[in-house]
């Protein structure tokens, strides 16, 4: 204890924690002030933002689930290849041959599923609470967009395992695009304008006519890299929005009423 | 226009939380700094004059530079050469098809089923029109049913039950020099363009 | 039976469980808030307005939601293994195949509508719509606290949507549609025999037996003309009667472009729900089911 006393009071540690942990009013701001992650907050929230029957939770359980999904995938991709060739096998090796490799994958797979139904409960949360009204009205846009990301990050992640649930499922989403109006070669004036098997928007997606090799490479890399970087960009403005917007959303104070 | 709008002062988002909306003063506002207005007799970027000419030029450049590359960045998602499996391929002696039957031989590879009638051949692609699901053959039911959504075709290809919009498509078939069947995927016959009737969309055979 | 439980302990549905349950148990949380909120003068959130400070009192309970989270997690992913099936084969379709649980829904549209429709314009629509809410709900009140009082027409609006053609259609799509896409009751087995006859007809062929297609496999132009009246009728004869009806100061201060996006948008989920019913409903008299309502060269509605 004398110890850890002494190396509180050192250069080094002062350097790191730049106040004491006496609990003070003027603490308490500086615990959230000067932490880089904390200071996500603001150092003071109405009460009932505190209160889980209010918020439910689930903004923030998005976000948690979020950063699993982050850490795990990075993990898995130690040990896949997005290739038609090996990446079945590698699913396989996955779940039998590698310690904890089970645990991390299904980790990834129920934090994805789980995360899709936070971000559709939070939607539900803020539309109920009328939290969408001004001056958050943008926010609620940015919010949308984020709930379209999620989707789109758990559909692209669901071909990869290279399965039949997986080929299947995609081949079935990915042939809706052939029916887009104008851009689909199946779709409304889609011909009409041209559109053929293999330039219409259901190519972009699959880098081929049919769902093979170069759409598993495609949603890989769209699937780790490209949507990851946009959500956190959306993520980025969708946090700074609550405070600039106001904090959480709230009544009025009670003057109004 | 649009100088008028910035140069308006707006009144900020409650920056507290949970503060109340401040009002918007009706008392005049003070006048701006002068550096915060925009230049005397400004025509703005949409009026082109002599003195502007150089920035609308330079903006319209930064403009077509983004267009060029974003129909750039498009472009690449369209390769020139595809590695698919090849959309032609023989696929035995007409003599070996019984006829009235619906032959599987090169469902799980080509994607293609082999009808054989009474007076001649024609192929259908495997592909529901629907999603692109693959149908299976109920010889007992004499039609093709979709796993998918349940749409429901006739042995001829033609759509009856479901949610097909439009009949399975035939592909081209021939006989070959060496007197086998020849079949090429990538030459389609549709029942709704009325290209059925079409050299190619059947193969009258009857030895 | 059996069956029907085995198929909800798939590992796969229990998102969808989890759906259904936080679905309903958030609905009546928010309900009971709103009831309670409804009843006094002030909101209990308004009354609450004093300010706490974030340590400790807000990261603790975000501390402590983290841990309980993942806990179920760590739980979860123990004992469920994430399914793996035979490796890819393109020319074997699993009998029936399904897109993931939270796309299920608008799997079950595609029985109604064209891809199109079902697979691009309704999703479009929605994301679209809901984007466009803030917008276009000029109701300053209800602003920040659980109330039904005073906003009953965009909470009934939005459960709707959110609770009946998005929730349920996807426990719908998940438990109730076996093989071949048909529909079986939870009680019932799963056949991969089960042939149903779905014959289509087009409304107009079962209504006045105008068929939508001539002899020769052409348009029928009156058939057409048919589907463009009803289609473009049911759009526009509502809203502007509405229009004519009510000059009060809802519509003044909702505005014309306000007021012709709302209308497009719920006019197009009641369509959903109409079709849905047109397909539906004849086979309960033993006629055929429609398919379409406007048949033209280019789509088909």
């Amino acid at each position: 204890m004398a110890l850890m006393e002494k190396f509180r009071k050192t250069e080094f540690y002062k350097s790191i924690f730049r106040h004491s942990y006496q609990d003070t009013q003027r603490n308490r701001a500086l615990q959230i002030v000067d932490n880089v992650f904390l200071h996500l907050h603001p150092v003071r929230v109405p009460r009932h933002a505190t209160n889980i029957g209010f918020t439910w939770g689930m903004g923030g359980i998005t976000f948690l689930l979020f950063l699993v999904l982050t850490i795990t995938g990075v993990i898995l991709m130690f040990y896949y290849r997005p290739t038609a060739q090996y990446a079945y096998e590698d699913m396989k090796y996955l779940m039998n041959d590698v310690p904890f490799g089970p645990l991390m994958r299904n980790m990834h797979r129920w934090a994805a599923h789980a995360m899709v139904l936070t971000v559709m409960l939070h939607m539900f949360r803020v539309f109920l609470t009328g939290s969408y009204k001004p001056p958050r009205q943008f926010n609620w846009v940015v919010g949308v967009i984020l709930l379209v990301l999620t989707l789109l990050l758990s559909f692209s992640g669901y071909l990869l395992p290279w399965d039949q649930l997986a080929i299947w499922a995609v081949t079935v989403g990915t042939n809706m695009a052939r029916a887009t109006p104008l851009l689909g070669h199946e779709g409304p004036f889609g011909p009409e304008l041209g559109m053929r098997i293999n330039n219409d928007v259901r190519f972009v997606l699959l880098g081929g006519t049919e769902v093979g090799p170069p759409t598993l490479l495609r949603f890989y890399v769209g699937h780790c890299i490209f949507l990851p970087l946009i959500a956190v960009i959306f993520m980025a403005v969708h946090f700074w929005r609550v405070r600039k917007d106001g904090g959480i959303s709230g009544p009025e104070s009670k003057k109004n009423f | 226009m649009a100088d008028e709008t910035i140069d308006t002062p707006q009144p900020d988002a409650p920056a507290a939380a949970g503060g109340s909306t401040p009002k918007i003063s009706p008392t005049p506002l003070p006048r701006k700094p002068k550096q915060d207005r925009p230049p005397e007799q400004d025509p703005g970027i949409w009026r082109m004059n002599r003195r502007n000419l150089l920035s609308v030029a330079g903006w319209m450049g930064f403009l077509g530079f983004i267009v060029v590359s974003t129909v750039g960045a498009l472009r690449y998602m369209f390769p020139r050469v595809l590695f698919e499996p090849p959309t032609k391929f023989k696929a035995g002696f007409p003599q070996d098809y019984v006829v009235g039957e619906v032959s599987e031989k090169f469902k799980d590879e080509k994607r293609v089923w082999i009808v054989r009638e009474k007076d001649g051949f024609y192929a259908l692609i495997a592909i529901c029109t629907h999603l692109g699901c693959t149908p299976r053959w109920l010889p007992g039911d004499n039609k093709f049913k979709c796993p998918c959504h349940g749409s429901g075709f006739y042995k001829t290809g033609v759509n009856f039950e479901g949610p097909a919009p439009r009949p399975l498509e035939r592909a081209m078939i021939s006989l070959a020099d060496d007197g086998q069947l020849e079949i090429d995927r990538s030459i389609k016959f549709l029942y709704e363009k009325n290209e059925w009737g079409r050299p190619g969309s059947f193969l009258p055979f009857t030895g | 039976m059996q069956q029907f439980l085995e198929i909800i302990s798939k590992p796969d549905n229990i998102p969808i469980i989890l759906l259904l349950v936080g679905a309903i148990f958030f609905s009546w949380l928010a309900w009971t808030k709103a009831r309670r909120n409804d009843a006094l003068e002030v909101p209990v959130e308004a009354a609450l307005d004093d300010k706490v400070q974030v340590w400790p009192y807000l990261v603790r309970v975000e501390f402590l939601a983290t841990i309980a989270v993942m806990a179920i997690l760590v739980f979860w992913s123990v004992f469920l293994d994430a399914p793996l099936e035979e490796a890819a084969n393109r020319a074997l379709t699993p009998n029936p195949s399904k897109a993931p649980w939270y796309f299920l829904g608008l799997q079950e549209l595609l029985v109604y509508f064209d891809p199109w429709i079902a697979g691009v314009v309704l999703p479009t629509l929605i994301i679209v719509g809901l984007m466009a809410i803030p917008y276009v709900d000029i109701n300053p009140r209800g602003n920040g606290y659980y109330t039904f009082k005073e906003r009953k027409f965009s909470i009934l609006v939005f459960s709707f949507g959110f609770l009946v053609l998005w929730v349920s259609l996807i426990v719908l799509g998940t438990f109730m549609r076996g093989p071949g896409w048909n529909f079986f009751w939870p009680w019932e087995r799963w056949d991969p025999h089960y042939v149903a006859v779905l014959t289509n007809v087009d409304l107009s062929e079962l209504l006045f037996n105008i068929p939508t297609r001539l002899p020769d496999n052409s348009i029928n132009p009156v058939a057409m003309l048919f589907g463009a009246v009803v289609v473009l009728g049911y759009y526009s004869i509502g809203p502007v009667y509405w229009m004519m009806k009510r000059k009060d100061d809802l519509m003044q201060k909702l505005g014309l472009v306000r007021y012709a996006i709302v209308s497009f948008l719920l006019l197009t989920m009641g369509g959903v729900v109409i079709k849905i019913i047109l397909r539906l409903a004849p086979m309960a008299f033993g006629l055929n089911p429609v398919k379409y309502v406007w048949v033209t060269p280019w789509f088909n509605i």
